[in-house]
């Protein structure tokens, strides 16, 4: 790679992403900086950083979202590049602005890339404006005193969302319209509080979609090629649980047209470095849901099939310099998927679950990539999103592909927190996700997947507990042999 | 050691009629001690449920470590008692694990006349802390009795074995190191709120337990007052203000976790040394101890079969076999335990009494506990034995008997009558436990023969007055007679009456010996040491 | 007085034997015969179960045990009767409206010494993404509200104790 114009880079983010990103730069051998608040003090990404600079705030994830300390941070260690991964300040436009007024390069698209996609309602109007397909909706702001109205006249099913909205927050699925209102007025309270946005638009919602998104980079110079699509439509409350790509069983006059369209939107937003466009498809239509102006959470499974390391790109188009790949030269080779490894128990309705990592031990092999930003001893609190770690795995086939990493999720050992590795598990080994019969309401629509088997059998675990359990052991052992073996004689 | 042959015939049509026979006995023990256990009026039931109390089987069972072994004892106190309506002379007592540590269990049954104290009732917990003493077992007393039933306080109050012995019983415990713990799940009053005051660690549950010599009805008769119970001697007043208890548990389960835990506490138990080995089970099956058992207790049996159905591996080391034939003896093992045992095989002679006593010093000097198997009609009368001076050789057996130090366990098989009894580890002889087969008649002579003295005794008064008695007379003054004798001869008499431990299904026989072995080793076995012997 | 652990929130009672070849594990409707447990490295070992053998990890955290075998994993947490029999009365006695998941405080919509009766909005909080109303249980006087708004608290976290009113 030729000489860039930085050499080093302050990852403005934290867990599995940070380290993901380390990795990328310490082969590009640039040096890696990072912010952290003190709850993460001693994660790896702060251990394998060649610097760390400690943030606070009223909370660690207020600390992560204050701009000032973190253009400070990236001036004092010297940082000619900043990379804010996903979530937290990725897609703030007024945070990219002040980096770039820092005279730091955005590992980023331009800020008005992100203003315009990061207004749900302006995307949608601008994709449609375009001649890309988008779903009806009535958006309040278009004219408020009508909103519920138009809303109600779209007839049910409707979906409320926030137009500030991400990663699913504030999102309402309205089956009964007669409960439309409560809905907005609910969606409303929770935009405004993650977002401080409380503007709402409404959707026709579409009971049994498949999430099909294509991964795109563009450069400086208007050239956009796509990385072809990744299939994410199984996922609990709108957020993704395990991802993939290919996705299955799509024609290839179907995935040209989506990704053509996924080309042409970039394009039209004259879009720069890596991003996302989402669709909805559903009976061989699709239409735009939304586009991410970052990296993806689920960007690995597009980097294993292609062999591209998007970061690594994203660096270089951030660079300034044109794209090194063109259309022709990505070509997906067999097939990867991803789960998502989180805190959380979907036993119990998802209950967020808290801990510490006593014992982790991931597996390993031909075809497994584990991307974690966790370590042992690690306090596991809610202070964050549930995202703990995910499992790829890549393999000529789906199938598979869906064994190696079931068998992955098998074998990985994360002791002190109860995570979803068994959940996800058991919708890897789903015969019905095996066919490839997902949707987005997959997992709503087969509710044993989650709840798992309530009448395990948990004698061995039972066995092991008592055996390894002071005062069950020495009870037994206090007992003598005689009455031991007498048992629970009576006479 | 040799392993014992049976001769026992098991296709045999006499094995099969006693078989039979025995099961019945056995199958009416188990009804009888289920009824004791279980069988209460409705309404006592639903009042201990009302009072948010436990049934005192389940205050048990939750005291007990699981998968372990109880042996309940004297299950059938009172049967014969009171028309029968004191079960178990409402009182539950017995040999549980609990925490590991052997410990005698006593506990008062608040579903039988809310736990009152009859006179059975007293002796029952008086014996039950006589066990305790000699066995040096740790006590948990699960208090649950309003005081004594008035009414027949004569035969419970004054006397040396009477409710005193119990307080004084629990002094004498605490003061050898043997550690008590009282749980005040009910009402403790009058001498029952000694109980747990006596015992070194006591536990009160709130709302249910209190504590007082006198409840709110004497306190109202006395002076006026009227008071709660709660506040006369509840929970929060005896751990707060006057240190009566020690602990305030928030309900039964939560005392017994904590009685448990005390427990756990006490330090392990050293067991006197005696030889042991790996136990085995008996080469023959127990359930054949019905076939061989005789349905009419006057056939004689050979007690070698008996032996073989009881001990590990049936092996039998017999010592003198050739000589006094009628009382068998030799050493055993019982669940690896070795043991000395006399059987008797007919009626005592001279000779049985010499080798008898011979042999309780052998297995004295070797620190071997005695089993004695009672199954005799007593010492042979008859000029002839006399002369040869069978009171002189009997009085040996005697001396030997009451002199060894080692535990001594008495099992009265079928017949045990006159000095046999005695010579045999009767109960006076303190044989650390005794228990009866349901069979079993047990009387200074048998029942016909008996009927026979008294028969004729009562003829000779009528006689003088209306000259001679037809048979037909002579028979009906006999039966009465002869059925009452029986009766109060018989196992369930016996056992109501206390003069055993508990009557024992035979099969049984084998594990209830090896919980009182066991037990009987917490107290250190003291030197031999014997009275003078007549020459 | 079995052992007893909280699996998922479901209470499982056993009890542990010796018998000649190792452990008898008693559950309430079976018995398993025999297990025994070999260490091999801190925080490994073979479980073996009625001769089948089984590797696990654990990791032992208080009286919480972590154990992954055959591909799953369970916390194991040990109720100790003194403790869990004794709790179970206060709570009789005090009311207190608990956190039935992690999550952080939104608003607290009662103050102390404010009356409230069942089914009265006590406490917004935040989890999983989702506003969440933790309501009285019963009649009584807010005592204790132990969370401020924005702090974070743990599943089964006391959120308020209420007093039961007095008439």
């Amino acid at each position: 790679m030729h000489e860039l114009p930085f050499d080093s880079v302050l990852i403005a983010n934290r867990g599995e992403i940070a380290v993901r990103i380390i990795k990328t730069l310490r082969k590009l051998g640039l040096r890696s900086a990072i912010v952290y608040h003190d709850i993460d003090a001693g994660t790896p990404a702060v251990s394998m950083a060649d610097a760390a600079i400690a943030i606070d705030g009223r909370t660690p994830n207020a600390a992560y979202l204050d701009i000032p300390q973190i253009i400070a941070a990236a001036r004092k260690a010297n940082a000619g590049a900043l990379h804010p991964g996903y979530g937290f300040l990725s897609e703030n436009a007024e945070f990219a602005k002040a980096v770039t007024s820092a005279g730091i390069t955005f590992i980023g698209p331009a800020p008005e890339s992100i203003e315009l996609m990061g207004d749900k309602i302006r995307a949608r109007n601008f994709v449609q404006r375009h001649g890309f397909p988008v779903a009806p909706c009535a958006i309040e702001e278009d004219d408020p005193t009508t909103f519920v109205r138009r809303a109600r006249a779209m007839g049910p099913p409707l979906l409320v969302k926030p137009s500030a909205a991400g990663g699913g927050k504030g999102m309402q699925i309205v089956r009964d319209i007669g409960l439309l209102e409560d809905a907005i007025a609910r969606a409303r309270s929770e935009a405004q509080r993650y977002f401080g946005d409380g503007r709402l638009y409404v959707e026709r919602y579409i009971e049994t979609p498949r999430h099909i998104e294509v991964q795109v980079l563009g450069d400086a110079l208007g050239t956009v090629a796509h990385l072809f699509e990744r299939e994410c439509s199984i996922q609990r409350r709108f957020q993704k649980l395990i991802e993939e790509a290919p996705a299955p069983g799509l024609s290839s006059e179907l995935r040209q047209r989506i990704c053509d369209s996924a080309v042409g939107i970039a394009r039209a937003a004259n879009y720069r470095n890596a991003g996302t466009v989402e669709f909805l498809l559903s009976g061989g239509e699709f239409h735009f849901l939304e586009m991410n102006t970052r990296l993806q959470v689920e960007h690995p499974v597009t980097e294993m099939i292609t062999g591209v390391d998007l970061v690594a790109e994203q660096i270089h188009i951030a660079a300034g310099r044109p794209l090194r790949l063109t259309q022709s030269d990505i070509v997906p080779s067999g097939h990867a998927i991803e789960a998502r490894l989180c805190a959380e128990a979907p036993e119990r309705g998802y209950a967020p679950t808290t801990g510490k990592v006593l014992v982790l031990d991931y597996p390993s092999g031909d075809g497994i990539r584990i991307d974690s930003g966790l370590s042992r001893d690690q306090k596991i609190t809610t202070a964050f999103d549930p995202l703990l770690a995910k499992i790829i795995a890549h393999s000529p086939s789906r199938v598979e592909t869906a064994q190696k990493a079931h068998r992955a999720l098998r074998d990985l050992v994360l002791l002190g927190c109860t995570t979803n590795a068994s959940f996800l598990a058991r919708i890897l080994a789903d015969d019905g996700f095996l066919h490839g019969h997902i949707h987005t309401g997959y997992l709503e629509e087969h509710p044993h997947i989650a709840a798992g088997d309530p009448r395990a059998d948990l004698s061995g675990f039972l066995a092991a507990g008592a055996l390894l359990t002071g005062p069950v052991r020495e009870s037994a052992d206090a007992v003598s042999d005689l009455h031991a073996a007498l048992g629970s004689w009576r006479n | 050691m040799q392993q014992l042959s049976s001769l026992v015939d098991v296709r045999s049509e006499d094995y099969r009629l006693n078989e039979l026979h025995n099961r019945r006995l056995a199958k009416e023990l188990e009804e009888r001690q289920q009824a004791a256990r279980f069988a209460r009026p409705v309404r006592d039931l639903d009042r201990l449920k009302r009072q948010n109390k436990l049934f005192v089987r389940d205050r048990i069972e939750a005291l007990l470590d699981p998968d372990t072994p109880f042996l309940e004892l004297s299950t059938l106190a009172a049967n014969k008692a009171y028309d029968g309506e004191v079960p178990g002379a409402a009182q539950v007592v017995g040999i549980g694990i609990v925490a590991g540590r052997e410990v005698v269990i006593h506990a008062d049954d608040a579903s039988v006349k809310g736990g009152a104290w009859y006179p059975l009732s007293v002796k029952k917990i008086v014996r039950a802390l006589d066990i305790a003493i000699e066995n040096c077992l740790p006590v948990v007393h699960l208090c649950d009795c309003a005081g004594g039933f008035l009414p027949l306080q004569a035969e419970f109050f004054a006397d040396r074995y009477h409710a005193g012995r119990i307080l004084r019983n629990q002094s004498i415990l605490s003061k050898m190191g043997v550690p008590q713990v009282g749980i005040a799940m009910g009402h403790c009053s009058a001498g029952g709120a000694y109980v747990p005051a006596l015992s070194d660690y006591n536990i009160i549950v709130e709302g249910t337990g209190a504590i007082f010599l006198g409840g709110p009805p004497v306190v109202k008769a006395a002076t006026g007052a009227e008071i709660s119970a709660e506040e006369l001697g509840g929970a929060h007043m005896h751990t707060s203000v006057s240190g009566t208890s020690d602990y305030l548990a928030s309900s039964e389960l939560h005392a017994i976790a904590i009685a448990r835990d005390i427990v756990a506490r006490f330090s392990d138990a050293v067991k006197a040394p005696i030889n042991r080995a790996a136990p085995e089970p008996p080469a023959y099956n127990a359930s054949e101890l019905y076939g061989i058992l005789p349905r009419d207790p006057r056939t004689q049996f050979d007690m070698r079969e008996i032996i073989a159905r009881l001990v590990d591996g049936s092996r039998f080391h017999e010592h003198k076999a050739r000589y006094g034939e009628t009382l068998v003896c030799g050493f055993a093992r019982l669940h690896g335990y070795q043991i000395g045992i006399l059987a008797n095989n007919g009626v005592l002679l001279s000779e049985s009494a010499l080798k008898g006593a011979h042999f309780v010093q052998l297995c004295d000097k070797s620190r071997t506990p005695l089993l004695f198997l009672q199954n005799t009609t007593g010492f042979m009368v008859g000029r002839d034995y006399e002369r040869r001076g069978i009171t002189k050789d009997g009085a040996k057996l005697i001396m030997a008997v009451s002199g060894a130090s080692v535990p001594k366990f008495t099992i009265v098989c079928n017949a045990s009558h006159g000095a046999g009894t005695y010579a045999m580890a009767g109960r006076a002889f303190d044989p650390r436990f005794v228990f009866t087969w349901p069979q079993s008649q047990i009387s200074a002579m048998g029942a016909e023969q008996a009927a026979g003295v008294l028969t004729h005794v009562k003829a000779r008064q009528l006689a003088r007055h209306n000259g001679h008695l037809s048979t037909v007379e002579l028979a009906a003054i006999r039966q009465p007679i002869l059925e009452e004798y029986r009766e109060r001869s018989g196992a369930y008499y016996a056992t109501s009456e206390l003069w055993d431990d508990g009557i024992l299904d035979p099969v049984d026989t084998r594990n209830a010996l090896a919980i009182v072995l066991s037990a009987s080793l917490n107290s250190p076995i003291a030197s031999p040491h014997y009275g003078v012997f007549r020459m | 007085m079995n052992h007893s652990f909280e699996v998922d929130g479901v209470e499982y009672q056993l009890w542990l034997s010796r018998c000649r070849e190792g452990y008898r594990l008693c559950l309430h409707d079976r018995v398993i015969a025999p297990i025994a447990f070999s260490h091999r490295r801190d925080g490994c070992g073979v479980v073996m179960i009625a001769g089948e053998s089984q590797p696990v990890r654990f990791a032992i955290d208080g009286e919480t045990i972590h154990v992954h075998m055959n591909g799953e994993t369970r916390s194991l947490h040990y109720c100790d009767p003194l403790r869990t029999l004794a709790r179970s009365r206060q709570e009789i006695s005090q009311t207190v409206a608990r956190a039935p998941m992690p999550g952080v405080v939104i608003v607290a919509r009662v103050s102390p010494g404010e009356a409230v009766s069942a089914g009265t909005a006590l406490m917004t909080i935040e989890s999983m993404k989702l506003e969440t109303v933790i309501r009285s249980p019963q009649d009584g006087i807010v005592e204790r509200i132990h969370f401020k708004e924005g702090e974070s608290f743990e599943q089964d976290a006391v959120l308020v104790t209420l007093l039961e009113e007095r008439t």
